[in-house]
């Protein structure tokens, strides 16, 4: 139905177009990005834990200053958790500004370029 | 004269730059906000040695540090960083997707006479696996051989600190090279995993919506 009348150049070129212009799922993307970051971070804190650090040394003193930025946030295995929490939540949140900026930028592109293939008809 | 097949192949092409255009748009922005917002973060912090370790980035771009104008440095770099990376990044992964992109939506059944939005794209786990592993394998290295050209390497101890979690890595020039390919390993498999959540969620989501 949807490719009748069309030629198989133009259905190709129709389908070039729409994946070049396909959405991406704010939802899906902020689930993986989130679950990714999440796994990282607590990842990373457990690298740590189980490395050790010599006696007398601090473990993991440097991820610790990630605390400035995530509060609660601690180079133990309570704190791999709460690292679990806030990667989540943070990975969520740029996934689905990312999967949202790629949206609006395409959706504003589209119509930047229908205006003006309808201003130059309008000249024509 | 030109032919079908130039015409897809053209097409191809201008889609794929107006995407690399609007991805670097993205992730130069993104970038930049991000360095912006946690030099300013720091400086709300505030204390004695306000950001010693974040302002060991000035050592890659040169005129930040963590104060105001710094912080407004720091957008600048994030910015054309983060485009350059962006772009780079969509490159690479339209490229090994290639005459598979079209393909790359998740309802192949899509009308766009009757659909009132876009079609959902799909994520190549591999595609994006490549681009983005080769992205962070290279920014590795690159960064990595900075220190040792500048003659720092040994009192880079924070750079060392990377051997924690990419296997192989030292502030060497064999060390990067070593930790670039394990780099690119990680991202890879991180990437695959990010592939496999986002395409599975995205297709019970419109499964549902269908229902």
């Amino acid at each position: 139905m949807m490719h009748e009348g069309k030629t198989d150049s133009e259905r190709r070129q129709l389908a070039i177009l729409q994946a070049a212009f396909a959405r991406l799922d704010p939802v899906a993307l902020a689930a993986a990005a989130g679950g990714l970051l999440s796994l990282v971070l607590a990842g990373a804190t457990a690298v740590l834990l189980m490395r050790g650090a010599p006696p007398g040394i601090q473990i993991g003193s440097h991820l610790q200053l990630l605390s400035y930025f995530l509060p609660g946030y601690s180079v133990t295995w309570g704190g791999a958790f709460v690292g679990l929490i806030y990667g989540f939540l943070i990975g969520a949140a740029l996934g689905f500004l990312m999967a949202m900026l790629w949206n609006i930028t395409h959706h504003a592109y589209a119509m930047a370029v229908a205006l003006r293939a309808s201003f130059d008809r309008n000249l024509d | 004269m030109i032919r079908n097949g130039d015409s897809e192949r053209l097409l191809l092409k201008a889609a794929i730059r107006v995407n690399t255009m609007l991805i670097a748009a993205a992730f130069g922005l993104t970038a930049g906000a991000m360095l912006c917002i946690s030099t300013y973060i720091l400086l709300l912090h505030g204390g004695t040695y306000i950001g010693s370790h974040l302002s060991l980035l000035s050592i890659f771009l040169p005129g930040y540090s963590v104060s105001t104008t710094g912080a407004w440095i720091g957008f600048f770099w994030g910015l054309v960083i983060g485009a350059i990376s962006g772009a780079i990044l969509y490159r690479t992964y339209a490229r090994t997707l290639r005459d598979k992109l079209p393909q790359s939506i998740i309802d192949p059944g899509y009308d766009p006479e009757s659909a009132l939005i876009a079609p959902t794209a799909m994520i190549s786990g591999h595609a994006l696996g490549l681009g983005l592993g080769a992205l962070a394998a290279l920014q590795l290295f690159v960064t990595t051989n900075w220190l040792v050209f500048r003659g720092t390497a040994e009192n880079s101890a924070h750079a060392a600190l990377l051997e924690n979690f990419v296997p192989g890595y030292s502030v060497t020039f064999g060390g990067s090279v070593i930790g670039a390919a394990a780099l690119f390993l990680l991202a890879y498999v991180c990437c695959l995993l990010l592939g496999v959540i986002y395409n599975g969620v995205a297709k019970s989501r419109m499964r549902r919506a269908s229902l």
